[in-house]
């Protein structure tokens, strides 16, 4: 079967081609369904529908793991978060794959949530006839709140079904050609007194008639801007309050049932991977905490050094460390998990153009992809009568999702990534255990609990959080033989390769048990016979 | 059919003849500002559980439907039925035509009476509308959506199951509170089995305190040179999981007033929320329907207690949320409330209070645009007119003893304890302290229904005042339009404004031909803003209270014209020549 997938890649078009051929570029919807559904019927798996979309779509979880699932350590990979970054859906995906198939040893200490596709319903422009980049769900919203849902969307005026840029000939313009590529163009520098010659828009007409061009577009709310992190209130895309939608209530629901998670690999544009984010003090101490706290910093740091020696991309122009209401910062400063970000592709440096869309386009023409740029070319505007007005640009997709074909390797590093992140994972252990006997027919029990581990049992953010549990350590000895020491112990974490001290003193003969651990970190049992 | 329908109707009109004009004059006879033959008898000296609620609202709507309508918004967590009155004159239009106020209550569960004062509004409303011109005005203009309780399910816990004044405070959600990984294996036990949970003491050899020789139920320290006999040993209770520590596993523990969507943060930074915002089923509900009738232009959510009324911001964080223009109106209903309830201090949440995120006036005001407002329902000053402040014990022991007759206080017994030995119980009982004494309850509820009708009065009130026409020479004239906002709110708040949070005010001409539309900015030295796009139909961003805006079309034909005005907060007016 994996054969026959790669030969199918082999005779598939090199490079970027649209129409889209079917083993040869990103999968369907349905593509997707049946390769989730066939990873479902696997003995360490469980597919699970957590919600339907507006969009009539299946939000899907694969819990993959053995034994005794909910108390191992996990860690949950999720794609599809924007819409538009079909690239992350496939990444999670083939993790999921690889990680069924290939690795299932893995599942021995860790258990894996996969959350395929969050923006299902975005998504699908991809393989619409008319394409765009979308980040909005199927639901209607009034974007630019003049009472109306949705009525500036984009149309597609030179009817080559794509959603471009139209750029039109004003000296009152604020653009201009760029000098790195003239198919591109940039802001004009007043601060430099450069004037501009071009206005510069999404292809579309004024629909609502109120000066405004695509600032109400014919989709709903964005997963990725919608979450309670610095939740982008009445922002288009955002909408009125956090997590408003179906899908996103249904993921979080479902999450914060599942109390064994300590870390996320979100497949997103923000990226904190390639180099960690910064802690900076006054932030941190804020009653709104806003940056990274200080030991968590350095574990992100750490994080980031293995993925660098996994990942053969060098980072370029990777400056998105988050942006308001996106799910990647939600997974840490509201969650209280560990959370690890990556787009997974981006244009390397080439030539050193400092214009991302002017780098793209000299790379691109050196692979000779001709395909991902439209030229412009003028269009009759209702809109600028007399004016002249031009449709062109990069075309949608390319510039944040590889050709397919480059898909097989980001997968096979990524999910590397993974496997070692899970390597790290917080381990307990008994060491320096000591029964003595102190006379009388009493025993003293004492030992550390070890956190075998480079990761703390609790991040700094995790141990204030209540949706992450304390270590709870059971003796279990009746009432009456528990001379000292506590029955029931709470500690709220463990450092990397830190330990607690535990000591307790039983009465009499007989079979004593311990069980020490929580959720996120696995449990330890141990049976004394004194 | 008809015949049928005739006589059903005289024989009514003959019962009512006989029956109810001659027991009137009998047994009753009115006081001023009460109906003293209500359709609907209810007690305001008691409480009432969620069925008895739900009861009440039943019979009002059953007695009134020409003034109200009861529906169902959504269901609690554990499935109850949250009930909404809509109080309007409904043959004077839809309510969702009006500018409406919004009243909650109960939001914290062991908060009761906040769901008795509102459903003294919607009868209040209802039982005085036939004789009272202002409520006549009132209700012909307006609309009430009166919600007593949004916290059906722990309504009843804390009636119904042992409790304190305190508890609940959430919904009966249980949640693990003590990190154990195990929720709600402590709960509150009731051992002596008297519906309270109140104290628990213990004689002692080291004990620092007495009780008080001049009044047994009063636990006094001693001196710091003097040995005492008892020792607080804590709430009434036992250690069920064995952890050492007492009743430290409830339901709960979160909090639904911080639960709302406006800045919400999550728990590590506000103790009590959940999820995400409108996590709570009873919240949602209150939510959706507040976004489904944009008329919503006042709100009242009652809590307890102090004797306060609340606005917002809750959090420091979000003072510049609320503007100078707002605050003015703010502050001009409350302090008008001051007066209306003696004992009742106006405040803001953040300075007066404490600072914290997710609350539901916070959500109403910052989401919605709309002046909001939470009484603290139930004010010491309301004993002897003395301002004794919170908790005052003396105070509480005296109103027991002269007011209650003991009622209150539930006196030390002896109980074998499991955990502690020999205890003695007692203490005040939950209803006490932050709930009225049902001889207080009338007076209160009605003072704070009026000021939330004073509050309701001030939504805006939109009228078309004036039409001047100029003759443009040419075929062309210039019709001038006023439209009047004769209370104190604007459509818009200035939160609205900034947002845009609601749809501009809409005034139309219909009947004319137009070739152009402005709004106008200064009359006197003709300043206009042209409106390109439908003209006819001009957008005014807002009407500000008690001010005009004025519209200028000019047409070329259309002597029979029309004009209509149309605020989703303000109503809907009209002017025909």
């Amino acid at each position: 079967m994996k054969k026959i997938v790669l030969s199918c890649l082999l005779v598939g078009s090199l490079g970027w081609s649209f129409p889209s051929l079917a083993q040869g570029d990103y999968p369907t919807i349905s593509q997707l369904n049946e390769r989730l559904k066939t990873l479902g019927n696997q003995s360490t798996a469980e597919l699970k529908s957590l919600t339907k979309t507006a969009g009539g779509k299946d939000i899907w979880v694969l819990k993959v793991g053995t034994g005794n699932l909910d108390e191992k350590p996990a860690i949950a990979v999720v794609g599809g978060v924007e819409g538009f970054h079909v690239l992350s859906v496939e990444l999670a995906t083939q993790f999921a794959e690889k990680l069924i198939n290939e690795h299932a040893e893995k599942l021995e200490n860790t258990t894996f949530y996969i959350f395929p596709n969050m923006s299902p319903d975005a998504y699908e422009q991809y393989h619409a006839a008319l394409k765009y980049e979308r980040r909005g769900n199927a639901t209607s919203v009034d974007h630019d709140r003049d009472g109306t849902a949705g009525d500036n969307g984009y149309t597609d005026l030179n009817g080559d079904g794509f959603i471009t840029w139209m750029r039109v000939e004003d000296p009152m313009g604020d653009y201009k050609l760029s000098e790195e590529d003239d198919r591109v163009l940039v802001k004009a520098d007043r601060s430099k007194g450069e004037a501009g010659n071009y206005l510069v828009f999404k292809e579309s007409k004024d629909d609502d008639q109120d000066g405004k061009f695509a600032e109400d577009l014919e989709e709903g709310i964005a997963f990725n801007k919608s979450m309670t992190f610095k939740f982008p209130v009445f922002e288009p895309l955002a909408g009125d309050i956090p997590v408003s939608q179906v899908e996103s209530r249904a993921m979080l629901d479902y999450l914060f049932e599942q109390w064994n998670i300590f870390a996320f690999v979100t497949f997103s544009p923000a990226n904190n991977l390639s180099s960690p984010l910064k802690y900076n003090a006054q932030n941190a101490r804020k009653r709104v905490i806003t940056s990274i706290l200080q030991k968590d910093e350095a574990i992100n740091a750490m994080v980031s050094g293995m993925y660098n020696e996994t990942i053969s991309q060098k980072a370029y122009q990777q400056t998105n460390q988050g942006t308001d209401g996106d799910f990647f910062q939600w997974a840490y400063f509201h969650f209280g998990r560990l959370s690890f970000g990556t787009p997974g592709y981006w244009t390397p440096d080439f030539k050193g153009m400092d214009n991302p869309e002017a780098n793209y386009l000299a790379w691109a023409d050196s692979l000779g992809w001709n395909e991902v740029f439209v030229p412009w070319t003028e269009i009759t505007h209702p809109n600028f009568p007399g004016k002249k007005v031009e449709v062109g640009g990069i075309k949608p997709f390319v510039m944040v999702n590889p050709p397919f074909e480059k898909v097989g390797e980001i997968s096979e590093e990524h999910t590397e990534f993974i496997l070692k992140l899970a390597e790290m994972q917080p381990k307990l252990e008994i060491q320096n255990l000591k029964v003595e006997s102190i006379g009388n027919g009493l025993t003293r029990i004492s030992l550390d609990l070890f956190n075998n581990s480079p990761l703390p049992t609790h991040s700094e953010m995790g141990e204030r959080s209540r949706w992450l549990r304390k270590i709870r350590i059971d003796l279990n000895a009746p009432a009456d033989r528990l001379i000292s020491g506590e029955k029931i112990q709470l500690v709220d974490s463990i450092d990397a390769f830190g330990k607690t001290s535990l000591s307790w003193i039983i009465r009499g003969k007989g079979e004593i048990s311990l069980k020490a651990g929580a959720s996120h970190v696995g449990f330890i049992n141990k049976t004394f016979n004194l | 059919m008809k015949t049928k329908n005739i006589i059903l109707a005289l024989a009514l009109s003959a019962a009512s003849l006989v029956s109810t004009p001659s027991t009137a004059q009998q047994k009753f006879f009115q006081a001023v500002g009460s109906p003293h033959m209500p359709k609907v008898e209810v007690a305001w000296n008691r409480y009432y559980t969620y069925e008895g609620l739900v009861d009440v609202m039943e019979k009002i709507a059953k007695a009134h439907p020409e003034l109200a309508k009861i529906e169902t918004i959504g269901q609690s967590y554990e499935g109850r039925d949250i009930m909404t009155l809509t109080i309007t004159d409904f043959s004077t239009g839809k309510d969702t035509d009006k500018p409406a106020m919004w009243i909650d209550g109960n939001i914290h569960s062991n908060e009761v009476q906040g769901a008795e004062f509102a459903l003294y509004s919607a009868w209040y409303l209802t039982e005085m509308h036939a004789d009272t011109e202002f409520i006549q005005d009132l209700l012909r203009d307006k609309t009430f959506y009166i919600t007593p309780t949004i916290n059906p399910d722990a309504r009843n816990d804390f009636f119904l199951q042992p409790n304190n004044a305190n508890t609940p405070r959430s919904g009966m959600m249980v949640l693990d509170n003590d990190g154990d990984g195990e929720a709600g294996e402590d709960e509150m036990d009731d051992l002596n089995g008297d519906g309270h949970i109140t104290m628990m003491i213990r004689k002692s050899p080291t004990g620092r305190y007495i009780k008080d020789p001049l009044d047994p139920r009063r636990l006094m320290p001693v001196g710091p040179d003097q040995v005492g006999d008892y020792e607080m040993v804590g709430q009434e209770g036992t250690d069920l999981d064995g952890d050492g520590r007492i009743n430290d596993d409830d339901v709960g523990y979160y909090d639904p007033n911080r639960d709302w969507g406006w800045n919400w943060q999550p728990d590590y930074v506000q103790r009590g929320a959940l999820r995400y915002p409108f996590t709570l089923p009873e919240n949602r509900a209150v939510m959706e329907f507040v976004m489904k009738h944009p008329n919503i232009a006042g709100a009242q959510s009652y809590h307890n207690y102090g004797g306060m009324i609340l606005r917002g911001p809750g959090a420091e964080e979000d003072v510049e949320t609320y503007n100078r223009e707002d605050i003015r109106i703010y502050d001009a209903i409350a302090k008008k409330g001051e007066e209306m309830m003696p004992g009742y201090r106006y405040l803001t949440v953040y300075k007066d209070l404490y600072s914290v995120f997710g609350g539901e006036l916070d959500w109403f005001y910052g989401n919605r645009g709309i002046f909001t407002y939470s009484n603290e329902l139930m004010v010491s000053y309301l004993y002897f007119h003395q301002n004794a402040g919170r908790g005052n014990q003396d105070e509480q022991l005296k109103v027991d003893q002269l007011l209650t007759f003991g009622d209150a206080f539930v006196d030390w017994e002896s109980y074998d304890h499991p955990q502690f030995g020999e205890v003695e119980i007692g203490g005040f009982k939950k209803t006490f302290g932050r709930a009225h004494p049902g001889f207080l309850m009338e007076q209160d509820a009605h003072r704070n229904s009026a000021f939330t009708i004073y509050h309701a009065y001030h939504t805006p009130k939109l009228s078309v005042m004036d039409v001047n026409e100029e003759d443009l020479g040419g075929g062309l004239k210039a019709i001038t339009a006023t439209i009047f906002n004769e209370r104190m709110m604007p459509t818009h708040s200035s939160q609205d404004l900034k947002y845009n949070i609601e749809r501009p005010d809409y005034v139309s001409i219909e009947g004319a031909k137009v070739v152009a539309g402005f709004v106008v900015e200064d009359e006197d030295f003709k300043r206009y803003q042209e409106q390109k796009l439908r003209p006819e139909r001009i957008a005014v961003a807002n009407i500000p209270g008690m001010s005009a805006v004025k519209v200028r079309w000019i047409v070329s034909s259309g002597s029979n014209y029309s004009i209509t005005v149309d605020s989703a907060k303000g109503g809907k007016a009209s002017w025909s020549k």
